[in-house]
């Protein structure tokens, strides 16, 4: 099973779609939970994602506005989305009667 | 980020492939706000997280603190050996040194010497191929007994070249290890049987040259790590 970090990586990935590279991902990561993602992390943590077949990466072009520097891409792989989708489904399973859930059965309002 | 940060940031990601440096150091220009302070950071993080994944492995282990640490020792007193020998047999009269006994003639001096080579071979190559990437701290576990030795050394019949016999070899064979790994089945058995032959005539009494058997095992790796015929 995925961990907190790489679900977050394919999710953030996953929903930048075509303009998904290290620093859109990281930029998309730090706002969403408002956490520091070192760079560290970040291009560790693609490796082995890659290694694992869940993401596919490639040197994109260079632009002006990176100093002539090529962006590393990524696209999420069809098994990339299964290991997302498997995570999500048994964080969802496992938090169904944690009382922060809203719309939970019986307490919660 | 001024110039001068900049460039700091630029000579840390020289650690980096070449790939990821651009693709790190365009990251870093794109998000602008950073400080250079952050920036080295960030870079130094990603390149201490490269090499500690690579010390995972058993790879790196074994050819820096398994090989390369106790094969320089062994052979800087195998080089030692062989100059002892070689003193010997150009003049007779020297004594035998420092108890070692010293076989007579050319035959146990050509059997030391090419033992010396093929040990010396075998081990840096083994030190080459078993991990390209780590090769850096395997050259330093190498060196540290070499300086520590050096530093000692009190022979005043000998140079303390004589120490370093085994240098060229060892750094030939890592060169060789680096680019091709894995040698042909049929090299590699004859090699690892010259090298285990060649020890019965080189030997020396018992004791301490005992440990010396030990320097066998780099050519028998390479045998079961050869290129299968086919």
């Amino acid at each position: 099973m995925l961990g907190e970090f790489e679900y977050l990586l394919i999710g953030a990935a996953a929903g930048l779609g075509d303009n998904a590279y290290g620093a859109a991902i990281r930029e998309e990561i730090e706002a969403t939970t408002g956490r520091n993602c070192s760079i560290g992390a970040l291009y560790t943590t693609i490796d082995r994602l890659e290694a694992k077949g869940l993401l596919k990466t490639w040197m994109g072009a260079a632009t002006p506005q990176r100093g002539g520097r090529a962006k590393r891409m990524v696209r999420v792989t069809p098994k990339g989305v299964q290991a997302a989708k498997d995570f999500y489904d048994v964080v969802t399973r496992v938090s169904r009667g944690a009382s922060w859930v809203a719309n939970r059965t019986g307490s919660a309002s | 980020m001024t110039n001068v940060d900049w460039s700091l940031v630029e000579v840390a990601a020289q650690l980096l492939k070449r790939d990821e440096r651009d693709a790190v150091l365009g990251d870093l220009v794109e998000a602008g706000g950073e400080s250079a302070w952050q920036g080295l950071l960030d870079v130094l993080g990603l390149v201490i997280r490269r090499q500690a994944l690579r010390w995972r492995s058993w790879r790196p282990w074994l050819a820096a603190f398994g090989l390369a640490l106790p094969a320089s020792l062994l052979l800087m007193g195998f080089s030692l050996s062989v100059s002892w020998t070689y003193q010997h047999f150009i003049d007779p009269k020297v004594p035998q040194a420092n108890g070692l006994m010293v076989g007579p003639g050319l035959w146990v001096l050509a059997c030391r010497v090419f033992l010396l080579i093929g040990w010396s071979w075998t081990g840096g190559f083994v030190v080459g191929s078993v991990s390209r990437q780590t090769l850096w701290v395997s050259i330093a576990s190498g060196c540290f007994p070499c300086l520590f030795c050096l530093a000692r050394f009190r022979e005043e019949s000998l140079s303390r070249l004589c120490l370093l016999l085994f240098l060229a070899p060892a750094i030939l064979g890592v060169r060789q290890g680096v680019r091709i790994i894995r040698i042909k089945m049929g090299s590699a058995i004859v090699l690892a049987m010259a090298v285990t032959a060649l020890v019965i005539p080189a030997r020396s009494g018992m004791g301490p040259w005992m440990l010396n058997w030990g320097l066998i095992w780099p050519a028998w790796y390479m045998v079961a790590t050869a290129r299968k015929p086919g």
